[in-house]
């Protein structure tokens, strides 16, 4: 057994790794490019969701899901306070904009920074204190910034009504749409968010993907036998809470954007709770998991709230007619439910490993059918 | 009993041992795991360690490479005091361990195994490297530790599905990745059968001299300790009993007790 050392073997793995390379490398940015062409038209179909404005929030969300992913899926850290960085992003953006008379751009960037740092500081205070530690304390800094928040110290921000109406110049309303508006060119505010979502999650690709991301899966894999073969898991854990906290800050800025102001519930419990739900639902194990689970959960919350008279197949030819209004008012119950199957079932794989599991498999029945 | 204990009073860079432990103790609660061990293993031998199961082989270890902080004593590697040194900067210095219990990263790939911990010897305990694709470096030499034992062939398994045999080996090249000086390898062959025995202590056998290294090794079976090591130490409730050339640890009476199982009341 152990006489295997075989040329052959380093020969196919090294065709192997030629034939796939074009298409096997861009599959996650063309991937993206499909999410943020496809996620309108498809979710303002008339048969679906019928509006537009819903593919921002999607779109923001799955960029606070991916960041909240670097640590769940990657470093196999489990947070319950995320969203107080997403909070650092609308607080920050919208304080910089509202009290220090920033131009919106420098507002964003501080913000970010700032949650940066303070993400840098927290993980060196919490990664290394065991899991139920580190859940309980990310927690309790989430609560105490909600508790800061909510008390407007100096009337700074705003207190339970949060901040409102803190826009860029460049951002303007008309008929409940938000339009980039610049001297010589107008167009909707969801390009401009496209675009910056696609930088997000391009950058965070680039991080799980590099010699450090790598090293985060091996830290989460076994810390123990990391630690052994010479990795200082604890700063890597650090540094993958500080670049999660930065990319959720980076959501943050264009949620603030998108509301048109900073919430207390951006930082609240139940947004913390909200992202690990919808990140787990759509697979922590692979990189559109979490945007998967975003849009599954967004998606079938309007479409369950609003939905309420099926009709087979079409309006246009009623042949069946159901009331759903009764049932489907329950779609958490009915979310709920898929999160716990999708848990149960495959822990990790999430609705899209499931997804992928079956085209993978339907792909090779297809394929040896042909044969 | 022969001992080779290092006179206290010599100035501390002595370049002797590669590896030597003076009065190293750890304590778990009432149970003393290690118990004042002195140790020298010389550049270059194949030092065996032996002893009944809870002699505390494995907690040598773990104080050794500083897995876990030992309540007295201290550790050398290279002349030089590593007992504060973190766990993590010792296999940077040549010092690296195998685990008893199949240690891997389990969801990653055969090659992924080894291939971190390839590019973490050439990087150090911490490196912000964000450029680049991570799975591409070091991958011929990820590659030739494979071969060395032999699982070149499963390079795109999962850990965690190999049979165990087969992780045992993985387990080896992990360590061998970190291009140790001093390898210590905790019961190489345990849960495998004889056949794989046999290859396991060639291919140990090999490495050593291929790789120039000193290996210090937990087994149980006896036969392969008697023939391939150069000097033995015995383990018993902590303490070392005997450390001797394998002819003479055969007939030691001590460890034929220890070994009987009997009861030594004194000592
Ligand atoms: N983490 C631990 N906590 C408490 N006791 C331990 C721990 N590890 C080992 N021990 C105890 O230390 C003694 C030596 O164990 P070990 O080093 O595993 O022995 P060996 O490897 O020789 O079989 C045993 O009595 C064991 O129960
Ligand atoms: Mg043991």
């Amino acid at each position: 057994m152990s006489d295997r050392r075989s040329p052959e073997t380093i020969a196919r793995w090294a065709t192997e790794s030629l034939d796939t390379d074009v298409l096997h490398r861009l599959r996650v940015p063309l991937g993206l490019v499909a999410v943020i062409v496809f996620i309108r038209p498809v979710v303002s179909h008339p048969v679906l969701l019928g509006y537009e404005q819903i593919a921002n929030s999607i779109l923001i969300w799955m960029l606070f899901a991916a960041s909240f992913n670097l640590l769940i899926g990657y470093t196999g850290l489990l947070s319950f306070g995320h969203a107080m960085f997403l909070g650092f992003g609308t607080y920050g953006a919208a304080i910089g904009v509202l009290h220090m008379g920033l131009p919106f751009i420098v507002a964003a960037l501080i913000s970010v920074a700032v949650a940066t740092v303070v993400a840098h500081l927290i993980g060196r205070l919490t990664v290394q204190k065991g899991e139920i530690y580190f859940a309980m304390l990310t927690l309790a800094f989430a609560q105490s910034v909600y508790f800061i928040a909510n008390q407007n110290y100096g009337g700074i921000t705003g207190g339970s009504t949060g901040l409102s109406g803190a826009l860029p110049a460049w951002i303007e309303s008309y008929r409940g749409v938000m339009y980039v508006s610049l001297e010589w060119l107008r167009f909707d505010w969801y390009y401009l968010l496209a675009v910056v979502f696609l930088i997000g999650m391009l950058a965070l690709w680039q991080l799980v993907r590099s010699p450090f991301g790598r090293t985060l899966a091996v830290v989460r894999e076994n810390e123990e036998l990391a630690r052994a073969v010479g990795i200082d898991t604890r700063r890597y854990k650090i540094w993958s809470f500080t670049f999660s906290g930065m990319f959720a800050a980076l959501a943050g800025v264009l949620l603030e954007i998108n509301n048109q102001g900073a919430t207390l519930h951006d930082l609240s419990v139940t947004t913390s709770g909200d992202v690990i739900l919808m990140t787990v639902l759509g697979g922590t194990k692979y990189f559109f998991g979490p945007l998967t689970g975003v849009f599954v959960w967004l998606f079938s919350r309007d479409f369950l709230t609003e939905f309420e008279t099926l009709v087979v197949p079409l309006s246009e030819f009623p042949i069946v007619r159901v009331e759903l209004s009764g049932v489907l008012t329950y779609w958490q119950f009915f979310l709920g439910l898929l999160f716990v199957i999708a848990v149960l079932v495959a822990p990790r794989e999430g609705v899209w490993g499931l997804f992928r599991g079956g085209v993978e498999r339907l792909f090779q029945r297809f394929g040896g059918d042909q044969e | 009993m022969i001992d080779i204990r290092q006179n206290d009073a010599t100035e501390a860079v002595q370049s002797d041992p590669i590896l030597q432990t003076d009065g190293l103790t750890k304590r778990f609660g009432g149970v003393v795991a290690v118990d004042d061990v002195d140790l020298a293993v010389e550049q270059g031998e194949l030092h065996a360690i032996i002893g009944p199961n809870g002699a505390g082989k494995t907690t040598l270890f773990d104080t050794v490479t500083g897995a876990l902080p030992p309540t007295a004593g201290t550790v050398w590697f290279d002349g030089e005091e590593i007992t504060d040194l973190p766990q993590e900067a010792r296999p940077h210095r040549g010092l690296a361990r195998s685990f008893q219990s199949n240690q891997l990263f389990n969801d990653l790939s055969v090659l992924e195994n080894v291939r971190v911990v390839v590019q973490t010897a050439q990087t150090g305990t911490f490196s912000l490297d964000l450029l680049g694709e991570g799975q591409d470096r070091y991958r011929d030499r990820a590659f030739d530790h494979l071969e060395r034992v032999g699982l070149d062939d499963q390079y795109s398994t999962a850990a965690k599905n190999l049979s165990h045999g087969d992780q045992r080996r993985l387990g080896i090249a992990v360590t061998l990745a970190t291009e140790p000086s001093v390898l210590l390898l905790d019961e190489p062959t345990s849960g495998i059968g004889t056949t794989e025995t046999q290859e396991t202590a060639e291919m140990i056998d090999d490495l050593r001299q291929e790789l120039d290294l000193t290996i210090l090794l937990i087994e149980h079976d006896m036969d392969i300790v008697l023939l391939m090591s150069d000097r033995i130490t015995v383990l018993n409730q902590g303490e070392v009993i005997a450390t001797a050339s394998p002819e003479a640890i055969r007939d030691n009476e001590d460890v034929q007790n220890a070994y009987l199982g009997g009861m030594r009341e004194e000592l």
